[in-house]
């Protein structure tokens, strides 16, 4: 692997739940450790509550660590520093854009917040974009309620990667859409990819998706990576009892 | 005094379908909704304009103590001998200005203290509720009473209590619809593209919320309306001799059975002002508010 986009240090995180006489703390992560390196995208499977999600934000800067460190190209990870170096694509399309917005102001948006180039130059992007996740230009001038479920996270994807960013995290990004139109992302994704050379976190509980999305795979439980190997190898048999049941669990 | 607010919608902000909603007709298909808005524009009319019609001075005696209708008073005169239909006419201006003025007030305040408390986390956003909780906490008439004894009865101590009713309760609302909105994947997204909070509130929350702040500010319009009644009619509100709907019941009740128009008609007129902005609060919630739509 290159030298690591985005990496996670010994990251420890606990919620904090209950009134504020009675606060307890909720751990969700101990210690876990992971890196993505340029043009690689590491797979996260577990079950619910496995801290999955958690990781998410924290790469994203919308969580900050109690213990380690969450370093992106080697400094300390900086939303606001470091804005349109990383972006996400979340699990919802009829959230993903604002039903308010046309799909090319949510897909300029980024660049907007960034301040980059003039009105007529970000929407000459937004074209560009639109061309890239395989919409027409007249889909620019739409509203979210006009597009299908598919069509929507296309637009979310063109959203993330418009300021070309060096990361990209997909939490859950395709779970949501029926399988044909999973298998038309996936492989939009993966081409993508390939032409921008981003570093991708791929959360999904849908193990064939990840497994086709993913160069590797972590297995997380109760806050903690289980196991971790290369998703071609993913079928092969595992020595950890939970890798194995979820290996079982997946060719039902 | 007891006033039921209507229960808001609580995730009421934009489905997708709403996007591009734009009635060129006002509340087309929607008859209880045009009627509201009918009554609404003729009462704000008369208000606003009527002072410019031909139907004399508000505080000046011009006939006998409370002369029954007709005789050149259409509605009679009170007991100091002033024409009760210009002083109707005053009464609905100063009722309207009064509750929406403060009301406006409110939502400014309400509006922004309700988006901050769903955007700025889970510290700021239990001082906000807690602050709202202890505003609720007094009884109205204890807040006009402690502003009456401040600074005398008048506008001002049921501008006071009119204000402490509306705002809670319009923070509470706006921030029931902010918070699922704050939650929605495109904020996400803004805010980790490195949105700052006021681009969050301005572009996202704002137009997402503004169905429900709408709505809201129709019903609270109307409460507003019935506690300046109310303090009027107890004495804390408006003053003579100027007059509002709320003061001239309160007045007339001492002659219910020599002249039952007297407060019975700015009674009538103040229902029927309360009805105007509750039909209309109805209708614009019917059209910004889809789930409500698919239910029909």
């Amino acid at each position: 692997m290159s030298a690591p986009v985005l990496e996670l240090d010994a990251v420890r995180f606990d919620y904090v739940a209950g009134p504020p006489w009675a606060r307890r703390r909720v751990p969700a992560l101990h210690g876990v450790s992971l890196a993505a390196g340029r043009g690689e995208t590491v797979g996260l499977v577990g079950e619910s509550g496995s801290g999955k999600s958690t990781i998410g934000k924290l790469c994203l800067g919308l969580l900050r660590p109690q213990q380690g460190a969450v370093r992106f190209d080697g400094a300390p990870l900086d939303r606001r520093a470091q804005r349109g170096r990383f972006a996400v694509v979340l699990q919802h399309p009829q959230w993903s854009l604002d039903p308010r917005l046309t799909v090319a102001a949510s897909i300029e948006e980024p660049l907007a917040i960034s301040g980059t180039g003039t009105k007529a130059s970000r929407r000459a992007q937004v074209e560009q974009m639109l061309a890239e996740v395989g919409l027409d230009r007249d889909f620019a001038d739409r509203y979210p309620a006009e597009l299908s479920g598919g069509q929507r996270q296309r637009a979310s994807v063109a959203r993330a990667l418009i300021t070309e960013p060096r990361f990209v995290l997909f939490d859950e990004a395709v779970s949501a859409l029926d399988v044909s139109i999973q298998s038309q992302i996936l492989n939009l994704i993966r081409r993508l990819q390939r032409q921008h050379g981003f570093a991708a976190l791929f959360i999904s509980h849908d193990l064939a998706a990840t497994r086709y999305a993913a160069d590797r795979i972590v297995v997380m439980r109760g806050g903690e990576i289980v196991d971790e190997g290369t998703a071609a190898s993913f079928y092969e048999p595992s020595t950890h009892p939970y890798t194995r049941a979820l290996q079982r669990a997946s060719e039902i | 005094m007891s006033v039921t607010f209507p229960s808001p919608t609580p995730a009421a902000p934009a489905a997708p379908s709403a996007g591009r909603r734009r009635p060129r007709v006002p509340f087309k298909g929607d008859p209880l909704g045009r009627f509201g808005l009918f009554l609404l524009i003729a009462l704000v009319a008369i208000g606003l304009f009527g002072p410019a019609l031909p139907i004399g001075s508000p505080t000046e005696s011009t006939g006998d103590r409370l002369a029954p209708p007709g005789d050149g008073h259409l509605l009679g005169t009170d007991e100091l001998g002033r024409a009760l239909l210009p002083r109707i006419v005053e009464g609905i201006r100063e009722t309207i200005l009064i509750a929406t003025g403060v009301v406006l007030v409110a939502t400014v305040v309400g509006v922004l203290a309700g988006c901050f408390a769903a955007l700025a986390g889970r510290r700021v956003d239990e001082l906000i509720v807690r602050a709202t909780d202890v505003i609720f906490s007094f009884p109205v008439f204890l807040i006009a009473i402690l502003v009456s004894v401040v600074a005398g009865p008048g506008r001002a101590a049921a501008m006071a209590a009119v204000f402490a009713v509306t705002l809670p309760t319009m923070v509470r609302v706006v921030r029931a619809a902010a918070l699922p909105v704050v939650e929605r994947d495109f904020v996400t997204a803004a805010e980790v593209a490195g949105a700052s909070r006021w681009r969050l509130l301005r572009v996202h929350l704002l137009p997402n919320v503004r169905g429900v702040v709408i709505g809201q500010v129709a019903y609270a319009i109307s409460l507003g309306m019935l506690i300046e009644g109310g303090m009027s009619f107890l004495g804390l509100g408006v003053q003579a001799p100027a007059a509002s709907l709320g003061s001239l019941v309160g007045s007339g009740r001492l002659y219910l059975t020599i002249d039952p128009a007297y407060a019975l008609v700015p009674g009538v007129v103040l229902g029927l002002a309360v009805l105007a902005f509750n039909l209309v609060g109805d209708a614009l919630r019917r059209e910004t508010d889809p789930t409500l739509e698919r239910e029909a």
